[in-house]
């Protein structure tokens, strides 16, 4: 009994061996690729602070799980521009429109190969331009919005019809611009159609002077969203220089607020994304902005943050009458009442963000 | 047993490559004899973390940013050779709203640091001098605010002066105004009341430390002599506590020169200090050379002010 019992577990230890060894041939491991889910690594991704939480990357942690995404964040664009010139290591940065040229004049940025991205034909065309510098893609575009003058109706029922409104004295102590030269210069030329690529220095100045008065006219410079939210709910602000998602925050917590259609046209920025020259990561790179483009995390840039996507079927797929409103998916005609931002020059740049300081200097 | 410890404090430090390894017996004995001097190289290495800490994060950083405000613009390599340039420098000397905000800065400093000694001064005489036992437990009351963050506090500003805020809903409540104050919140009014709140806490530990290094016999010989208690704080405790006082002074008026955060919260569109511009050509504007040169400006100034007042003070000759 002995002998034949332990032959028996000597075979069925044979037997498990067998099938342990059968079970790995029957999955062989793919010559080419490691399948999205065994896919290794780790990215550096340098964003805006609040877009680091997954939703905003959830298609690429569901694709490829076991890639390690990091996140260094950046206070504004110039901050971003400044950690990517002195050396940052981050694979993937996140500018927006203005500050697109910089980084392909000082050779940061690598060229996009948009063969690779699967969800590239679902960006339109008018998008994908603002991604091209010298005829060549350097960024994806990603998310996107107006800017545009947000007042209370309760305040101001007459309503408002012209970025003017601003300086208005009528709305003295209840204005509040966006703390930023080129936006001041943006403002500026729409009320007086100049040509933002072309302001003279005579205009620059005029621009300093007109700002300079608006100062006694505005409460306080918002720095960020939050601010500008807390002022207009609670009254002291009447009306102000915002982007969409503050409408859209107000419009949700019943504020009676509306975002103007001015005559002169809204303005409307992109946020890019662009991958590092040299580095080392850059097919995992590709991988990671093709995910950025995808349905879900989309969906989650419009429902979380109130802004558009760059990709057409998440925009079209919008049901929710707010956010509707805020995008004004119902009017046909809105993207040509909107001017996109151009790309800054290291010039207009340095010309107007001393401009700026010098309006808040002022006596 | 002193001995012990000095060599208990010295032998672990080798200091020359040559000491570490062949001759622990030569090295004994040299300890044994020049005892002094070895506790004399300990202290010297003692000061090196220091040394190396300001010298990496502080002394670099600021040569650095020196040779920046000579560079023409951030275009091509950061660390590559330039041609010096004054075109920043001139441009500033030519712009007259910088040089005026710098003047409205320092003089808001002046007033916040002067405000601020005053009120704290009675705290720390409070501190040191009737508080007894509880003396502890007042400064940790005292300092329960750093507990907090620094953004907390100028918040909570906001929320007392504004439209809405404590001040003005209570005098709403008690009838004494009708419509809310506008004038409390989003000028430099604000930043002053608010700096001033900020700087009181530590304004108030330099005064103490001097006040508490008075000789308690003074005043037992001040009152045998016949002094009443005005004229001993006047002779005796006041002239003693100057150098704590001018301390407090100095440390609240250097960083309040070039003070951004505050302004930015409370000081709305008319309260910019010259510290906002800085912060601005550096986070704002990518300028790193003209945000450069703004700060060495104003670091020479705030030296300069310093110097020329160290050499104008001279109040404890006046009070004698």
């Amino acid at each position: 009994m002995k002998p034949r019992k332990s032959m028996l577990f000597a075979a069925q230890g044979l037997m498990l061996a067998l099938a342990l060894v059968l079970s790995a041939c029957g999955a062989p491991p793919p010559a080419t690729e490691a399948p999205p889910a065994d896919l290794t690594g780790s990215l550096t991704v340098l964003d805006w602070a609040g877009y680091d939480a997954e939703d905003f990357w959830i298609d690429f942690k569901n694709t490829y799980p076991k890639v390690t995404v990091n996140f260094e964040i950046g206070a504004s664009d110039a901050d971003i521009y400044g950690k990517m010139k002195a050396g940052d290591q981050a694979d993937i940065f996140h500018p927006y429109t203005g500050w697109l040229q910089f980084y392909v004049d000082e050779g940061l940025v690598e060229e996009i190969d948009t063969s690779k991205l699967t969800n590239w034909d679902k960006v339109p065309d008018n998008f994908k331009k603002i991604g091209q510098i010298d005829g060549k893609q350097y960024f994806i575009p990603w998310d996107w919005g107006f800017t545009s003058v947000l007042y209370r109706t309760d305040k101001i029922p007459e309503g408002v019809d012209s970025w003017s409104a601003l300086m208005d004295p009528k709305y003295a102590g209840h204005v509040s611009m966006w703390d930023d030269g080129p936006g001041a210069v943006t403002v500026s030329t729409y009320i007086h159609g100049y040509d933002e690529t072309a302001v003279t220095a005579g205009q620059l100045a005029s621009i300093k002077d007109e700002w300079i008065a608006q100062r006694d006219l505005n409460l306080f410079y918002w720095a960020g969203e939050p601010e500008l939210v807390e002022g207009m709910k609670s009254g002291d602000v009447w009306l102000a220089y915002a982007w969409q998602g503050a409408y859209a925050l107000l419009l949700g917590e019943g504020v009676p607020v509306e975002y103007a259609n001015p005559k002169e046209g809204r303005n409307s920025w992109v946020g890019v994304y662009g991958i590092r020259k040299g580095t080392e990561n850059y097919d995992l790179a590709l991988k990671f902005l093709d995910m950025k483009l995808a349905e879900a995390t989309g969906n989650n840039v419009v429902n979380l943050f109130y802004y558009g996507h760059s990709n057409q079927d998440v925009m079209s797929g919008i049901t929710d009458e707010t956010l509707k409103q805020a995008f004004s998916v119902d009017d046909p005609d809105i993207l040509n009442k909107t001017n996109f931002t151009p790309n800054l020059t290291a010039d207009q740049r340095d010309a107007w963000t001393a401009m700026w300081a010098e309006v808040k200097a002022a006596p | 047993m002193g001995r012990s410890e000095s060599r208990a404090v010295t032998t672990p430090v080798p200091s020359r490559p040559s000491d570490t390894l062949p001759h622990p017996a030569a090295r004994g004995m040299g300890e044994g004899r020049g005892g002094g001097l070895d506790r004399r190289a300990t202290f010297r290495w003692l000061y090196l973390p220091p040394l190396l800490w300001l010298g990496l994060f502080f002394l670099i950083p600021l040569s650095l940013m020196a040779a920046f405000s000579f560079r023409a613009n951030i275009r091509g390599n950061l660390l590559q050779w330039w041609t010096p340039t004054l075109a920043h420098y001139t441009s500033l000397a030519a712009t007259g709203s910088y040089w005026r905000l710098l003047g409205i800065s320092a003089l808001m400093a002046f007033g916040v640091a002067t405000i601020a000694v005053i009120l704290a001064y009675p705290v720390a005489y409070f501190l040191a001098f009737r508080a007894g036992r509880r003396a502890g437990l007042y400064l940790v009351l005292l300092l329960i605010p750093f507990w907090t963050s620094y953004l907390l506090r100028v918040m909570a500003w906001k929320l007392m002066l504004g439209t809405e805020g404590v001040i003005n809903s209570f005098l709403q409540y008690v009838g004494l105004i009708q419509e809310p104050l506008t004038a409390l919140l989003y000028n430099r009014n604000a930043v002053v009341v608010t700096l001033i709140y900020v700087w009181i806490p530590f304004a108030t530990l330099p005064i103490l430390a001097a006040l508490q290094r008075i000789e308690p016999n003074l005043f037992e010989a001040a009152a045998d002599l016949g002094a009443r208690p005005f004229q001993q704080f006047r002779r005796i405790t006041l002239p003693l506590s100057l150098s704590g006082v001018f301390g407090a002074f100095f440390m609240v008026f250097i960083p309040t020169i070039g003070e951004y955060v505050t302004p930015l919260l409370v000081g709305g569109s008319r309260g910019s200090m010259y510290g906002n511009i800085i912060q601005d050509f550096f986070t704002k504007a990518a300028n790193w050379p003209l945000g450069s040169a703004l700060s060495m400006v104003m670091l020479v100034t705030t030296l300069l002010l310093v110097f020329i007042a160290t050499r104008i003070i001279n109040i404890r000759d006046l009070l004698e």
